[in-house]
């Protein structure tokens, strides 16, 4: 490891100031920016720790229905809060499901959705990948077991953020905060696929940080489910993981819909076509069946990862059941 | 506490709690780490990229020039050593062998190999001058499997390598070819009217011990020198580092820190010459510990293996032959344990017809080291689940096939000579009994496996000290570090034999100059082994007690009985009262001096163990997922000395195994270059994967050892993958042959079967 500062800023003007310099990284919870610093991944001269910033580990209620939640804010804080377990179960099991209590108890939100791939090509520091300004994924042609199933090329990581996909269904948005004022997107539009730039993951520009996810009131009569395969019980990333957020009218057809994978692709993965399918329809096993399909419709698998495909459709047709209130049947 | 145990023992079989354990939870003690002097450098090791490559040249003169460097060293450094096998200390090994592994000499043999090692003022600059060496490299195709490296014209990867099959003229990756036989294996298969022959794959896995490997060298102007490590045995440190080194035994010193966990990885040396040669060329101190992705590269693992196994049972249920083939991975450097794996393989069951080929085959993997029951679980995980196949052919209950053809007591081992009182049937019986075993598993995709497991045990010599101080509290001086509550043991034996209260003793793990010779911790042997000898320095105390009673008295020492911490006069009445430990103590000067109580043994009738187990699992045939509902283990200890130890070493190595099972698996790719070198990637079970499990001690005393203990520490890691094989079948139908049975290995074989079934069902149609 490299030698370092940390520095603590007054307040968030001067921590995007600082974070715009060369060489600067943000500290939040430290899980994942130690562990970059450890395997010397990454050696920036300061961190600046924004846990000396007050104010953004608060989940707040605002008009409208829309919870804002602080970036600091704790995975186990996300996972417990009941506002978030009452109106957005999905995203309150995706925090619980993630890691251990530990890590959970200092690993933040902002930091989840801006954490490095756990490639491992990536992670050695022996390896010059694409991602770390070299010419090839060595995923292609190496030991690609964990990598993308969807989206992939010219990088094949998969997206470790657990939260994303949740966020995503739910129709989040962040407020992203930097040397030149405050932007608002989508979470959908935050991650960047690596066919746009292969050595980034997120939008966010020099000095620019997380300030605020904010999470709309969901439709009327929503119901969400997030699901996630590991290998092992803990302690473990998704092989595939999925979220489903459902509307039922009287009749039993399906009014909103949103399907989102995590884990299979270099970004969160939302499957559009499998959405069209539920709409409109009465929701039963079939129309599961078939909505979890066409998300996978798609997947190209490398040489080692095609027992991904069955996991992920798992995980999507179990995520609509749940959500739709329908019985699962073993298969 | 001291509730007093049953069948005659005072704290014997009692729970108190551990000597060194506010030490451990309050953080105090000391692990190897942890150990800083004056002056002290950091030293780094430069490993090779490469998993086979010859080594054309290594230039050092820029990594030595950065401000703060003080010396790098290669094997250069190191005296050329025999290449054939030779002692060192009580072992026979080969030298040239271990003195490559400790840092390259003209190859590289595996990812991660050692070329060089730098000593700098701190670990940050050693890592720096890591980077600024160079070497040059020719690279050679890695030989990664035991398949591969068996073939005519494989790739060689040691070219002096012979084994005498092959005669003196044959380069070859096979070190050893070892057979066992008995009766006639085609005329018992003859007699068989079911017969399953399968093959099984295992990956190799690591023992996982939480601590990284580490050492402190500190050379003296005089010759001397002393290592601070954390080791499974200071003496084994002390003979090896000495031969690598070319310094005489004596002329070192090993200290032992607290261990951070070993099961078998930590009874051989990776960096304890490297501290000791980086100290002779700077004069200072040095240490060196290793990360994460170093210990998983380059130390430890157990073998891979390729195993067939073929056994023949009658209709009844009678095991008439089994034969079967055994070839492990032993890594870079021969010496897998496959010898144990073949010796175990089928000695769990009375088998008149055996016939079992073994194979040690080099390739280019780390030097395998010793893990728990080392080869054991590989050859159990086919032999268990073959017997359960056969007994479902006979429809016989699991366990009863087992009672059936049980070993017990005059029974032939594999070697040959029979076993004497051993408890196999009764860990049977003890499951069979079990609530667990008793209870119902109802439930969709669920199923529930038994196995069970058998190991040798070894013996060994071990020395001890008991000192009886001034104040009548005593201390137990060992060399076998502690390991699982050794402390605590070594001292309520002492207890028991002195009746004192455990309190009033404080055991003691000394350096190697401190104490007799004592042998590694393995072969689950120290309690039998230090625990006989400190049983025995206990009775010398004992001895020399009545005879200074006797001097007060002034009678002759057969004329004091001592019994229950107490001497008092043989004949009861007269004047003299009796005196405790705690009275004569005080008055042990004026009758002769100290008393010192000394014993060494090279212990003899080891016991063997045996465990059985029992699982139920979950599978979800979606994702080939298992889940652990339920396990449950009985294993023979012989005599339990504190039971939540015994238990501990049950539980301890089942969790093992069932990651063995499970999870565990070293990833290398196409090039041979280890991926998973971290214990994210490389899945280990937590307390958050497992159940509590359900332990039942079964106490068969070892004839012959005076507290009848046998070994505890290794075969509860025997049965654990072959029962969750058993118990996925009983679940979803499959019979697993892999190691592990992960879910993309599990899925595919779920998915293999049902595609079948579609099949066979379509063309019904």
């Amino acid at each position: 490891m490299k030698q370092f500062a940390v520095v603590a800023p007054a307040d968030l003007a001067s921590a995007t100031r600082m974070l715009a310099e060369p060489n600067r990284s943000a500290l939040a919870g430290g899980v994942d920016l130690l562990d970059m610093l450890k395997q010397e991944l990454a050696a920036p001269a300061e961190l600046v720790n924004l846990k000396a910033l007050g104010g953004l580990d608060r989940i707040e209620s605002v008009p409208g229905g829309v919870l804002r939640i602080g970036p600091l804010v704790t995975l186990n804080q996300l996972a417990a809060a009941p506002a978030v377990r009452e109106r957005h179960p999905a995203l309150a099991d995706s925090a619980a499901q993630a890691a251990t209590p530990q890590v959970r108890n200092l690993a933040t939100v902002g930091g989840n959705l801006a954490q490095r791939p756990r490639c491992w090509y990536f992670r050695n520091p022996d390896i010059v990948c694409l991602k770390k300004g070299g010419t090839k994924c060595y995923a292609v042609a190496g030991l690609n077991r964990y990598h993308a199933i969807l989206g992939g090329g010219p990088s094949f990581i998969v997206h470790p953020s657990n939260l994303a996909p949740a966020l995503i269904a739910c129709d989040a948005s962040l407020a992203l905060n930097g040397p030149d004022g405050e932007r608002k997107i989508a979470v959908g539009d935050f991650f960047t696929s690596p066919k746009v730039d292969p050595r980034r993951e997120n939008v966010l520009k020099p000095g620019e940080i997380i300030a605020a996810i904010e999470v709309p009131a969901p439709p009327t009569g929503a119901r969400s489910a997030y699901l996630e395969a590991r290998e092992k019980q803990s302690f473990d990333w998704p092989l595939a993981a999925a979220v489903a957020i459902l509307a039922l009218n009287r009749a039993g057809e399906v009014v909103h819909a949103r399907i989102v994978m995590g884990a299979v692709a270099p970004i969160p993965w939302r499957a559009p076509s499998a959405e069209k399918i539920l709409l409109g329809a009465k929701l039963d096993r079939a129309l599961a069946d078939r909505a979890a399909e066409a998300a996978l419709a798609g997947a190209a698998p490398l040489a080692h990862n095609a027992y991904k495909i069955p996991i992920a459709r798992a995980m999507v047709r179990r995520a609509i059941l749940r959500a739709g209130g329908v019985a699962d049947e073993p298969a | 506490m001291a509730a007093s145990s049953s069948n005659g023992f005072r704290v014997i079989g009692t729970r108190p709690i551990r000597h060194d354990g506010v030490d451990k939870v309050t953080g105090r003690a000391k692990y190897g780490a942890d150990y800083a002097f004056p002056g002290m450098l950091h030293g780094k090791v430069l490993r090779s990229p490469h998993p086979h490559a010859n080594i054309k040249s290594i230039k050092i003169d820029k990594a030595l020039a950065l401000p703060g460097v003080k010396a790098i060293v290669t094997s250069a450094d190191l005296p050329a050593l025999p290449d054939k096998m030779e002692a060192a200390g009580e072992q026979a090994i080969n030298l040239n062998h271990l003195s490559m592994n400790i840092l390259a000499r003209g190859k590289a043999l595996y990812d991660g190999h050692p070329i060089a090692a730098v000593a700098a003022t701190s670990p940050h600059i050693a890592d720096e001058a890591l980077r600024l060496i160079e070497v040059e490299y020719e690279l050679l195709p890695p030989v990664m499997t035991v398949e591969d490296a068996m073939k005519p014209g494989a790739t060689i990867l040691l070219p002096s390598l012979r084994n005498k099959e092959d005669g003196p003229d044959k380069e070859t990756n096979v070190a050893a070819h070892l057979q066992f036989k008995r009766g006639d294996v085609a005329e018992g298969f003859k007699q068989a009217d079911y017969v399953i022959e399968r093959e099984f794959k295992t990956a190799m896995v690591h023992q996982g011990y939480i601590e990284p490997h580490n050492a402190v060298g500190i050379y003296n102007a005089d010759g001397h020198a002393t290592i601070y490590c954390s080791t499974q045995g200071s003496f084994v440190v002390r003979a090896l580092s000495a031969a690598v080194l070319g310094i005489a035994e004596g002329k070192i010193k090993v200290v032992p820190a607290e261990i951070g966990g070993g099961f078998g990885g930590k009874t051989t040396i990776y960096l304890e010459p490297l501290s000791v040669l980086l100290s002779q060329k700077t004069g200072h101190p040095v240490k060196l510990t290793m990360t994460r992705a170093e210990v998983l590269r380059a130390t430890g693992p157990t073998s891979g293996s390729t195993i067939r196994c073929k056994m023949g049972a009658t209709k009844d249920g009678k095991l008439v032959a089994a034969q079967c083939w055994l070839a492990y991975e032993a890594g870079a450097f021969p010496g897998s344990p496959v010898g144990a794996g073949a010796m175990t393989i089928v000695a769990p069951y009375n088998i008149p017809n055996i016939l079992v080929d073994a194979y040690d085959v080099v390739v280019n993997r780390p030097k395998t080291a010793a893990y728990r029951a080392p080869g054991a679980s590989n050859a159990a995980m086919a032999s268990e689940t073959v017997l359960d196949e056969l007994a479902e052919k006979c429809g016989i209950d699991p366990l009863e096939m087992r009672l059936m053809n049980g070993s017990e007591e005059g029974t032939p081992q594999t070697v040959g000579p029979p076993f004497k009182r051993i408890g196999f049937k009764e860990t049977v019986e003890a499951i069979k009994n079990s609530p667990h075993y008793k209870s119902k598993l109802t439930g969709a995709n669920r199923g529930r496996g038994v196995a069970s497991g058998f190991w040798f045990n070894v013996g060994l010599q071990s020395s001890a000290t008991v000192n009886i101080h001034t104040d009548g509290t005593v201390s137990v001086v060992i060399g076998s570090v502690d390991i699982g509550g050794t402390r605590a043991a070594q001292a309520m034996i002492a207890a028991e034999v002195l009746g004192v209260d455990i309190n009033d003793v404080r055991p003691t793990i000394a350096d190697t100059d401190s104490i007799g010779h004592t042998d590694v911790t393995g072969g689950s042997r120290t309690c039998f082994a230090t625990g006989w000898a400190v049983y025995e320095a206990a009775q010398d105390c004992v001895r020399q007690l009545k005879e200074r009673a006797a001097k007060l008295w002034e009678k002759k020492p057969d004329e004091v009985v001592f019994e229950n911490g107490m001497l008092s006069p043989a004949q009861p009445g007269g004047e003299l009262k009796p005196m405790s430990i705690k009275q004569i103590a005080s008055r042990l000067a004026r009758t002769g001096g100290p008393i010192v109580g000394r014993a060494t043994v090279n212990a003899r009738g080891v016991g063997p163990a045996f465990a059985t187990v029992c699982v139920d699992v979950e599978v979800d045939p979606d994702t080939g997922k298992t889940q652990i509902l339920r396990a449950t283990i009985a294993q023979d200890a012989g005599k339990a000395i504190h039971p939540s130890y015994v238990e501990g070493q049950m539980q301890g190595g089942m969790a093992q195994g069932l990651g063995w099972g499970l999870n565990e698996e070293y990833f290398y790719d196409d090039r041979g270059i280890l991926r998973n070198t971290g214990l994210l990637d490389y899945r280990m079970p937590t307390c958050l994967d497992l159940p509590a499990i359900e332990t039942a001690i079964v106490e068969v005393p070892t004839p012959g050892h005076p507290l009848g203990i046998r070994g505890v520490g290794e075969v509860s890691i025997v049965p654990p993958p072959a029962a969750l094989a058993n118990a996925i079948y009983h679940a979803v139908g499959v019979r697993m042959t892999e190691l592990p049975m992960s879910p993309p290995r599990l899925l595919k074989a779920i998915l293999k079967k049902r595609a079948a079934g579609e099949a066979q069902a379509a063309a019904a149609d």
